[in-house]
């Protein structure tokens, strides 16, 4: 069962290595890069990449580098709104029938055109039950994929499914539009590692846990771009290690920055500090099933008893925002505007609210905790305050992601740290944390108002009015409190003082956002 | 060993009062500070030293010199029944191969040439992956560190001193092997068994913050050493004294457990040259 | 006991297997040991890789693929042919699927190049720092050599990693805090910026060196056949290279082989901090991502450089003195 590799790939996986690795030279040793041939553009916080097929990534530094190497139907612009990708135009005769206008003369990078053929292969392939993709779900709403032309498709759905749309851009929802005549017979198993897509970038060489080398698609359907030749990925697990590379000049971009940092950095000269709020939502899952979280008048009593503005200052050295509800503020269109009371710090109200719950002074829960540094702050800060202000005994237990993760599943917690990050259509987070049946329900809440509200909000196709009933569902659900939404990261982008041309998204679409960058 | 002998050796002396020093103020430090140990002021995040704070804040706002003072406190317990325990089971382990030789003596040094190929810290790593993480189990960890270490040292001075005259005549005596082992012998090889014993102590905290320094080892909110300075690594750029000063102090307390067992290894036997671990 | 004399096999030969067997013996029990101590660690392969898919069925599938549904002793026997033929396995989640032999391949070099230029660093500065403490014996020279010395096994390693970087690093600038160039890109980039880490794991290791090396230097100054040589008009130079420090070496020898197991779990953190791709990050990625079989893999390995590296120092030592082949 042990894969073995081919030689010919050692040979080219050493020069990309080779490669990579001169990124590193320092400046003094006399080995100054050439202008902007090569960019050197750091992936930081991460360093395993098991795949780049997109109907199987998972992991976030996949994505990053599959955005590069793929285009969707269509893309989010820094605003959060639809814009064409490989679409040029959208149409929706009816709620449950949308149908693209492809552009033509849209290369892959083995030269064959892409036409409506390969949209219809990637959707049946991601629907199928062999292939057995993680975003499979997403698209059973689908009943019908017609190909109509080379460049016209119809996608018809059994009912009006407003999430549709988002889940056909360019995000992580597994819907790049990959190559049918390379995988109509099969995924052959270096797929994986050596993709083949539309998108600006082809992938070089790719040395496991260590760096990446793109070079541009010289097809490419966008006019003039990628401006650059070639890109070094190198993975850098540490964060504050990709400050040190960026300050030192090895590398010219990294993909987030620490928070702890941010003030120093932006007053330094050698480094541009981009920032903008993240689509991704930090919150206490409780056990709505388990004591002492079964009882409403205690969780809204927790809900008062600590300050998410301190919460944000503390734990992300504030980097980031108050969340007034679990659909982050950058989904404009669906977020709620103003912080609701109950989510305000009010230590009077929320004692009177305790000792309308069964639970009183000395209760005591565990609240599971994983991951980083700033993960395990958020759940001690959160005790401390709640501690101070109810006199209650709340603990931190550190685990691991998978083992809460599972804890969750299986019901066995009472209280975990938990969020959500890169997920773009609000019912993905309302209606899979809310829902009686969602994915994401973890705390065993159930409210028959909601479900309603939240179903129809899935076939509401007027933005407006689906925004509106995601607020209303918001409303119910802070009363009821079976989470408690707290904050929303920012996301980072640190740039070496003379690159031009790098544009942040809220969701960080790294890979694709080099394609513009024209000044290293 | 003497004390006014040890006194008079310059380092054992140092060693001994900053070690006094240092253990003083583990132990009352944190009750005299005017910060509770699990106090937090958002207001003051990340300050660096002054005299109110003489280690800064940290980026709970609370107060590192106390932090620090109980971290060690928490620290010392870990490595002190770490090496504890390995003392307890190496000694008796080493006394009863030193002495008995033959098959026993074969096994349990096989056993310890087994340890000893481990690098410590790659053993101490792989305990804490098949045990889990948490006080507990660091000790523990730290424990099997030790163990081959002490037994190899017990076993060997055993073998040395075992045909002494005080030896044979308990022999003759009819006393029990026990009795030999834990009355005649041990007090007589126990110079060296000391000396490592402080060496022992004073790597197990490094172990030990080794361990929760890259997450493996205490978790927080528990305020070990490894764990403060796993805190202060964060932002490190920004706020360099909080891992600085955690370090220093505890370079400040290796060394004085250092110099003691330095001055205890001068003045026992200097024949009786014990191995660096 | 002396070892038995044989009239078929020479002395030296006999000590050779004797030593080799043993080796081989505790690298066997040692695989044993990491094997089934690892299966009592907590979490599931399964779980580990199938993360959000895992189902009754899946697991039951993963199971049986990965012949974990077999008898402990006959999975360790699988486990152990494999090793022998230099297969580790696959990799669960540190690099999914990724066969574990081409990462450690992949990753021993650096943690090799690493080692010995921690351990250079470390004889250099333990040969100087030591000689003048031995011969400027009870002078200031000599406290603060050895004040140095004692400093050195004080400090954490991982401390004082990032002591030198914020001085030499953020402060100075001199060096690079992050990331190792490989010889094979650029030797002076790996000089470069391997110097701190390897000075971060140097330091211990130097001062452990420069009071062995003291000691030995001192007894040997002292004794007869020094005196000796100096009635016959050999000059001190002369003395101190071919009597004192000949004799001085075995012992200075066989410490550095009872470092070389400090050198291997310091190499573990500094190679974290530093950001190096070696076998030491490799293991503390693995405990992470609780990837048991490279974990079982790293134990194997550092176990087997440890027996490899101690007997190559014996053969040394008993080749020098051959008193010492006890």
């Amino acid at each position: 069962m042990t894969t073995s590799r081919n030689p010919n790939r050692r040979v080219i996986l050493k020069a990309g290595v080779a490669g990579g690795t001169l990124a590193f030279l320092p400046l003094w040793a006399g080995a100054a890069e050439a202008a902007c041939a090569t960019l050197r553009a750091g992936i930081t916080g991460y360093n395993v990449i098991n795949t780049l097929d997109p109907g199987q990534a998972t992991l976030i530094p996949e994505s990053y580098v599959i955005w590069g190497l793929f285009n969707c139907l269509l893309k989010f612009d820094e605003g959060m709104n639809i814009v064409p990708d490989l679409a040029i135009s959208y149409e929706t005769p009816s709620p449950t029938l949308l149908r693209f206008k492809l552009r033509d003369g849209v290369k892959f990078h083995d030269g064959v055109e892409m036409t409506a053929e390969d949209v219809k292969f990637t959707l049946e392939r991601l629907r199928s039950e062999e292939y057995a993709s993680p975003h499979k779900s997403k698209f059973a709403p689908i009943s019908d994929i017609r190909v109509i032309d080379p460049y016209t498709i119809e996608i018809e759905t059994a009912e009006p499914f407003a999430p549709m749309l988002s889940y056909l851009t360019n995000t992580r929802t597994g819907s790049q539009i990959v190559p049918k005549h390379l995988l109509e017979n099969g995924t052959p198993e270096d797929f994986a590692t050596n993709p083949v897509g539309t998108g600006p970038f082809k992938l070089q060489s790719y040395e496991p846990g260590a760096a990446l080398t793109l070079t541009a698609h010289t097809e490419y359907f966008e006019e003039g771009l990628p401006k650059v030749q070639t890109v070094n990925i190198p993975l850098i697990a540490e964060e504050s290690a990709g400050v040190t590379a960026l300050l030192g000049g090895s590398i010219d971009i990294t993909s987030t920055a620490p928070f702890a940092d941010i003030p120093n950095l932006a007053a330094d000269s050698r480094v541009q500090v981009l920032k903008k709020p993240g689509t991704n939502s930090r919150f206490i899952s409780l056990n709505n099933a388990v004591a002492p979280f079964d009882d409403v008048h205690f969780r809204r009593a927790l809900s008062m008893a600590f300050d998410r503005q301190s919460m944000v200052d503390v734990v992300l050295f504030g980097e980031g925002a108050v969340a007034n509800g679990v659909i982050p503020s950058s989904i404009s269109w669906a977020a709620v505007k103003e912080q609701p009371k109950l989510t305000m710090l009010d230590p009077e109200a929320a004692r009177a609210e305790m000792t309308k719950s069964k639970y009183g002074p000395g209760t005591e829960a565990i609240v599971l905790t994983w991951g980083s540094s700033w993960w395990k702050r958020f759940a001690e800060v959160f005790v401390l305050q709640v501690n101070q202000v109810l006199d209650v005994n709340f603990k931190v237990e550190v685990s691991d992601s998978g083992t809460v993760y599972q804890r969750m599943q299986s019901g066995d917690v009472q209280a975990s740290i938990w969020g959500w990050l890169g997920l773009v259509d609000p019912d993905e987070y309302a209606y899979e944390i809310f829902h009686t049946d969602g994915s994401r329900n973890f705390e065993n809440y159930s409210n028959p108002e909601v479900d309603k509200l939240l179903e129809q909000a899935r076939s509401e196709m007027d933005q407006s009015a689906r925004g509106d009933l995601y607020r209303k569902v918001e409303a119910i659900v802070i009363e009821d409190c079976p989470i408690l939404p707290c904050f929303e990261s920012n996301v980072h982008n640190l740039l070496a003082a003379k690159v031009t041309g790098f544009v942040q998204l809220p969701y960080s679409a790294f890979g694709a956002q080099l394609a513009t960058v024209d000044n290293c | 060993m003497k004390f006014s002998a040890l006194i008079k050796n310059r380092t054992a002396l140092a060693g001994t009062i900053i070690t006094c020093i240092f253990l003083l103020a583990v132990v009352f430090g944190p009750m005299i500070s005017p910060w509770a140990s699990g106090g937090f002021d958002f207001l003051n995040v990340l300050k660096p030293p002054s005299w109110q704070h003489p280690f800064g804040t940290d980026s709970l706002g609370r107060d590192v010199a106390t932090r620090v003072l109980e971290g060690a406190r928490i620290s010392l317990m870990i490595s002190v029944s770490g090496v504890l325990g390995a003392m307890i089971l190496g000694i008796t382990a080493g006394l009863f191969a030193g002495y008995k030789g033959g098959w026993f003596d074969a096994i349990v040094m096989r056993i310890v040439d087994l340890f000893f190929a481990f690098p410590a810290f790659v053993l101490a790593l792989f305990l804490m992956v098949a045990l889990g993480f948490g006080v507990t189990n660091v000790a523990l960890a730290i424990m099997l560190v030790y163990l081959p270490l002490f037994a190899r040292i017990t076993r060997n001075t055993t073998g040395i001193v075992r045909n002494d005259a005080y030896v044979q005549a308990a022999r003759v005596m009819g006393q029990s092997t026990p009795r030999i082992l834990f009355r005649e012998i041990l007090p007589n090889i126990s110079a060296p068994i000391l000396v490592q014993a402080s060496v022992a102590v004073a790597f197990g905290i490094v172990i030990e913050s080794g361990l929760s320094f890259i997450g493996l080892g205490v978790q927080p909110p528990t305020p070990s050493l490894g764990v403060i300075m796993a805190d202060g690594q964060e932002y490190f750029r920004r706020a360099p004294w909080v891992l600085t000063l955690t370090g220093l102090t505890v370079t400040v307390a290796l060394l004085a457990l250092n110099l003691l067992g330095d001055g205890l290894r001068d003045l026992a036997d200097p024949r009786l040259k014990a191995r660096d671990a | 006991m002396p070892p038995h004399e044989s009239q078929l096999m020479p002395q030296g030969l006999k000590y050779f297997l004797t030593r080799f067997i043993g080796a081989l013996i505790t690298m066997l029990v040692g695989t044993i040991v990491v094997f089934f101590v690892m299966k009592a660690a907590p979490g599931d392969p399964a779980l580990v890789v199938l993360g959000d898919f895992a189902t009754p069925e899946t697991i039951a599938r993963f199971n049986s693929d990965q012949g974990l549904d077999q008898p402990e002793l006959i999975q360790y026997f699988n486990w152990l042919s494999g090793i022998v033929h230099f297969d580790f396995g696959q990799s669960l989640s540190v690099s999914k699927g990724e066969d574990i032999g081409d990462l450690i391949a992949y990753r021993l070099p650096s943690t090799f190049i690493i080692g010995i230029y921690a351990l250079t660093i470390a004889i250099c500065l333990s040969l100087i720092l030591g000689t003048l403490a031995a011969t400027k014996r009870g002078t200031l020279v000599d406290t603060g050599a050895t004040s140095l010395a004692v400093l050195g096994v004080s400090m954490p390693d991982f401390w004082l990693g990032y002591m030198l970087i914020l001085g030499l690093s953020i402060g100075l600038g001199w060096f690079p805090s992050y990331g190792f160039v490989r010889p094979s890109a650029s030797v002076i980039g790996a000089l470069h910026s391997g110097f701190l880490p390897a000075l971060a794991i140097a330091a211990p290791m130097a001062a452990v060196f420069t009071r062995t090396l003291r000691t030995s230097l001192i007894e040997n100054l002292d004794r007869d056949h020094v005196r000796v040589a100096l009635s016959f008009g050999h000059t001190g130079r002369f003395i101190f290279l071919h009597h004192v420090f000949r004799n001085s070496i075995i012992p200075y020898i066989v410490v550095i082989g009872l470092q070389i197991r400090y050198l291997l779990g310091g190499v573990v953190i500094i190679e974290r901090i530093f950001g190096i791709n070696g076998i030491g990050s490799l293991m503390v990625e693995a405990a992470f991502a609780r990837d048991y079989y490279v974990v079982q893999a790293c134990a194997v390995v550092f176990l087997g450089v440890v027996l490899t590296v101690n007997f190559a120092v014996d053969l040394i030592c008993a080749s020098l003195d051959p008193r010492r082949a006890r």
